[in-house]
């Protein structure tokens, strides 16, 4: 993938390049500021972008804010944010929207967690940290389940398909079928057969 | 102009002063033409002196008009009575006729006097009958006494011939008392003016005026003791000396005060001490004596130095009560304004000091004691330059009518007249003397009260520092060390892949990274400890943050207000607190958490239903630190066995 990285600390953007490149990804621009990634994507139209949610030039949420325009100039342009910690309003508007990855920096240590992550937000896939799903999980709407089924929602929202989670859960993957099928009910969500429509639909539930 | 015309009118009275000094020469004895001359010149002078001082005033040919009546009149009188001597001077027969009654001319002047005193023009139109009324009364008054039967030949008078009029002698009485009323009534009216003119003026005409009212109005009342005196049998000269010595001596020096003297001398205070001190003097002698009498009379044994020990001992007693009431009683009668004003503001410090008026209204006190609506009381603070109202605001110092006040050496404040003169002047700095208790209390709080209010807004603007602070290294461990220590993870990450998966340094560098990241968690806790960082989505989410974990249900209600970092922080760590010693001391099953903006603060309340009884403890006071800090408050009701109610009014100040 041709993956844009923008990110200010000189020595994180190093360490991602290299990981990414390592990896056999193609770095198309990697830049430390929120208006020279706006620049840069005009330019290269990535495949990817990897984005740092506090950056140059207010040093507030200057990353998150440029994504969501992006998002808004390129619909299908995938996005995978880091940050340093949680902040659930960052997420809020591009979580349903697909294509979209939200992951605490330390993430990047579990390296082959992370290139996963990568690959599924760039197919167009979900990939959101554990810690956000539990932000987004603190909804009294979900006291209906029990508590296997938050896990397996919460599993879901970080953009597992039916598979991995049942290698995760270690357990069949008709009982996650299963598990699947009561959430839905209990959610009044419409169940798909399609990995990506399903954690679409769970994921426009939890932010809405 | 007007100078002009006061200068021309004072020439005239002191050539007619001249003429009738030098007639006075020519046709009386030489020693009753000095008399007239040392009698008469000292209102002269003073008149040219006042005409020199104050060009504008008509006081001053006045003046000299009232000696130069007396020299023309006594000129006029003594070249009559010369008819009867060995040697009549020319024309003396006309000199006899009209210098029986010529003594009323003496009055002139004074009639000029009192009508233009102190600024010339008369007090109103009808004042304008008064100069031809006096000189009717004078015509009436010589044409009686002129044709007064016993004046002529035939009846043993100096006059020739006999009387022209074929009137009785008790006819002739009762026309001089008509005439005598007549002459008092224009007298009267010529007082009046003043008295009229009295009520209408501003402060200083008032000054100006009193003491010349009261010697003007005993030249009539003198004039007509003088009749009374006659009647009962006085010489003529005895009788006649009362009036003509008030007219030269008393209403000159009134005159002379009122207009020259009186800012400097301040009459009214030298005037009322002298009449106190005398008449304690008198009234102590009158007790001595009393008691060496009594002391004599009571035992016969005794000698005199026991009366006298006595009676020095009763009146030292006496003397210093009595003085005290007749100082006051004086000062009523003399000085009436002045002491009407010092007791309203005796009463008001009175009031002060047993709390039932703030001296922050001696301001009120003033005003209504000096009459003077527009009078303000600056006050200057130690280390500023300039001068603050009571209230504490700063104010422009007006140049004008400003009464520095001082204590020791230092300037307390000052007085701003709305009206000023001397006398207001001297008034306001007694009075401000009066009332330096209440002015000195009131600068004491302003400055308390100032000195407070800056340590409120430095604890305030500690508390928003260290929040700052606080925010500012979260952000420092976030975007520096954390970065940093995940970049070298990554770094280590990077080597680990050109590595064989089962070689002993892979797994090294697996524990290795392991560690780093748990470092970077400790870090991301030590920060959240510093700040919630979920206060970034506003206080709504950092509360429910907090609540999620607790092992009892949590009501939250939480409005979210746009506040300030330092208030949504308060507030913060005040629920935190509460629902840890909720869960940790009270025992609760059930907390409840509210948060409301209410004007400019924000409410928070945590109540729950554990055992209660809960004292400040250090936590609790140290929150209570925290939002008194933002100029908010802590209060916290928590009877034993009945729950805890905690509630914080923080500031919310953005």
């Amino acid at each position: 993938m041709r993956i844009v990285v923008a990110e200010d600390s000189v020595l994180f953007r190093e360490g991602l390049t290299r990981l990414l490149s390592e990896a056999g990804h193609e770095i198309a621009a990697a830049v430390g500021d929120a208006d020279a990634l706006v620049d840069a994507v005009r330019r290269e139209r990535p495949d990817l972008i990897v984005v740092d949610v506090r950056m140059p030039p207010q040093m507030t949420d200057d990353g998150a804010r440029a994504a969501r325009q992006l998002r808004a100039e390129h619909p299908a342009l995938p996005i995978l944010l880091l940050s340093q910690h949680v902040v659930r309003q960052h997420a809020v508007e591009l979580v349903p929207t697909g294509a979209f990855g939200y992951l605490l920096k330390d993430r990047v240590l579990h390296v082959d967690d992370f290139l996963d992550a990568v690959r599924r937000v760039g197919a167009g896939g979900s990939a959101l940290d554990p810690a956000l799903v539990g932000a987004l999980l603190r909804d009294d709407g979900l006291a209906a389940l029990t508590a296997r089924e938050r896990e397996v929602l919460g599993l879901v929202a970080e953009g597992w398909s039916n598979a991995a989670l049942a290698a995760r859960l270690v357990v069949a993957e008709r009982t996650v079928e299963t598990h699947m099928r009561a959430i839905f009910q209990k959610l009044g969500l419409v169940d798909s057969d399609d990995t990506h429509r399903r954690v679409l639909a769970v994921l426009a539930y939890l932010t809405r | 102009m007007v100078g002009v015309t006061v200068r021309r009118w004072l020439a005239v009275a002191v050539l007619a002063y001249a003429a009738g000094v030098a007639l006075q020469f020519a046709v009386s004895p030489p020693d009753a033409a000095a008399r007239a001359l040392v009698a008469l010149s000292p209102t002269v002078l003073l008149g040219l002196l006042v005409g020199w001082r104050r060009p504008a005033s008509p006081a001053g040919p006045a003046l000299a008009g009232l000696g130069a009546a007396p020299a023309l009149t006594w000129a006029l009188e003594d070249w009559g009575a010369s008819y009867a001597t060995a040697h009549p001077l020319p024309g003396a027969l006309l000199g006899a006729y009209l210098g029986g009654g010529g003594w009323v001319l003496n009055f002139a002047g004074f009639v000029a006097l009192c009508l233009v005193f102190p600024t010339g023009p008369l007090p109103g139109r009808r004042w304008r009958a008064v100069p031809w009324a006096f000189l009717g009364a004078a015509a009436l008054v010589i044409a009686v006494i002129g044709l007064e039967p016993l004046g002529y030949a035939d009846r043993g008078g100096p006059l020739p011939g006999t009387a022209p009029l074929p009137l009785g002698i008790a006819a002739f009485r009762v026309l001089d008392v008509v005439a005598g009323l007549v002459l008092l009534a224009v007298l009267g009216a010529a007082v009046a003016a003043l008295v009229t003119r009295y009520r209408g003026g501003d402060d200083l005409t008032r000054v100006q005026l009193r003491w010349l009212m009261l010697g003007a109005g005993s030249v009539p009342v003198l004039l007509a003791a003088g009749w009374v005196a006659e009647f009962a049998g006085a010489p003529i000269a005895v009788a006649y000396t009362g009036f003509v010595a008030a007219m030269v001596l008393l209403v000159p020096a009134a005159v002379a005060i009122a207009i020259l003297r009186h800012d400097l001398l301040d009459v009214d205070r030298l005037l009322s001490g002298t009449v106190s001190w005398l008449v304690t003097s008198l009234v102590s002698a009158g007790v001595f004596a009393l008691v060496v009498l009594g002391v004599a009379q009571v035992s016969a044994r005794a000698d005199d130095r026991v009366g006298i020990t006595a009676a020095a001992f009763v009146t030292a007693l006496a003397l210093l009560p009595l003085h005290r009431r007749v100082h006051a009683a004086a000062g009523r009668l003399l000085d009436r304004e002045r002491t009407v004003m010092v007791a309203s503001i005796r009463r008001f410090v009175g009031a002060v000091r047993d709390g039932r008026a703030q001296p922050e209204e001696v301001e009120a006190a003033l005003r209504a004691g000096l009459g003077d609506p527009a009078l303000r009381v600056l006050l200057r603070l130690p280390g500023t330059g300039g001068y603050v109202d009571l209230a504490g605001a700063a104010v422009e110092v007006p140049l004008e009518n400003l009464l520095p006040l001082a204590a020791r050496d230092a300037e307390v404040g000052a007085l701003v007249l709305g009206r000023s003169t001397a006398r207001r002047r001297r008034q306001a700095r007694e009075l401000a003397v009066e009332a330096r208790l209440p002015i000195e209390v009131s600068r004491l709080r302003i400055e308390l009260r100032q000195a407070l209010q800056d340590a409120r807004t430095s604890r305030a603007r500690l508390v928003e520092a260290v929040t700052e602070e606080r925010q500012r290294l979260e952000r420092d461990l976030h975007d520096g060390a954390q970065q940093r220590i995940l970049a070298v993870g990554m770094r280590l990450r990077s080597v680990q892949r050109t590595l064989a998966p089962d070689g002993p340094v892979h797994a090294e560098l697996d524990a290795a990274v392991g560690g780093l990241e748990a470092t970077v968690a400790e870090l991301r806790r030590i920060a959240h400890g510093m700040r919630p960082s979920r206060l970034d989505e506003g206080l709504a989410a950092a509360v429910g943050d907090l609540v999620r974990d607790s092992p009892v249900p949590v009501d939250v209600r939480v409005d979210d207000a746009d506040v300030s970092e330092a208030a949504a922080t308060t507030a913060y760590y005040v629920i935190a607190e509460c629902l840890a010693n909720a869960l940790k001391h009270a025992g609760a099953t059930r907390i409840g958490v509210t948060v409301r903006p209410v004007a400019a603060q924000l409410h928070v309340e945590v109540d729950d239903d554990g055992r209660g009884g809960a004292v400040a403890g250090f936590g609790l006071t140290a929150l209570g630190d925290r939002v008194a800090a933002l100029g908010g408050r802590i209060e916290i009701v928590s009877p034993a066995g009945a729950g805890t109610l905690v509630r914080a009014f923080v500031r919310a100040g953005v």
